[in-house]
């Protein structure tokens, strides 16, 4: 009986771009970079596909593509975000591969944009992951490097 | 419960800038606040939940509060909607 106190849980998040992993606080964002959704990390993308960075579920998938929210079965929350004031794209560019309930695995393919159009049309092609639950976050470290997909960027404790 | 119905007026609808404004402030009041849309419930204190309804242009949603405050709360959350715009 006592299996259901087991110690605190803990989520590794994998790259869902490939590129340069920075902090939020360097988003043209004041949304992201006040970290007024949540904490987590932004992408500066060279490729534009997005793969899921845990397992989970969909949760969210605006209908204009350019976002989607995963929950863990611990309980995460994370919202990707490509680009900067990219709903106002209104869609062009982007393609899922998901949609709202399906069942993800790390590496699974989300959405594929076209990058050079974001970095034509939109503020910045910066990509903020965000966890937007943090009241269930006890730890969240954060390795700011160049990233492939795949690479475990974050690591994240629960309460 | 208090609730009012609401068109949604701005053309990029609910996403990440104007659904963090919605939910600071629905998280200022002690109410159970909702919004609805398609005889759906969503949180309207939880960004993810807020974004997951997906409400773009020309959507008709329904604000719900249910508590002590939920006057205010519903038009507090009715004029930020209200207010939207791209």
């Amino acid at each position: 009986m006592f299996g259901f106190f087991k110690k605190s849980k803990e989520v590794k998040i994998k790259s869902p771009i490939k590129g340069k992993i920075i902090n939020l606080c360097e988003v043209e964002d004041e949304v992201f970079s006040s970290k007024i959704i949540g904490d987590g990390f932004a992408i500066k993308p060279v490729e534009g596909v997005v793969y899921s960075p845990v397992e989970g579920k969909v949760v969210q998938l605006f209908p204009t593509g350019h976002a989607i929210g995963i929950k863990t079965k611990e309980g995460l929350e994370i919202l990707i975000h490509i680009g900067i004031d990219t709903v106002s794209m209104k869609g062009e560019g982007f393609t899922p591969y998901v949609k709202v309930d399906d069942k993800v695995n790390v590496g699974d393919k989300l959405i594929s944009f076209d990058l050079e159009l974001v970095r034509q049309k939109a503020k910045s092609d910066v990509v903020p992951v965000v966890i937007t639950n943090m009241d269930v976050v006890s730890e969240l470290k954060v390795d700011f490097k160049d990233s492939n997909v795949g690479d475990e960027v974050a690591y994240v404790k629960l309460k | 419960m208090v609730e009012a119905k609401i068109k949604i007026n701005s053309q990029t609808g609910l996403h990440a800038r104007p659904a963090s404004l919605l939910v600071k402030e629905a998280n200022k009041f002690k109410s159970n606040i909702c919004l609805v849309k398609h005889d759906k419930e969503y949180n309207a204190k939880s960004i993810m939940s807020v974004m997951s309804m997906g409400a773009t242009f020309g959507d008709e949603i329904i604000i719900r509060a249910s508590g002590e405050d939920e006057n205010e709360a519903l038009n507090s959350l009715k004029s930020i909607i209200e207010a939207l715009k791209d």
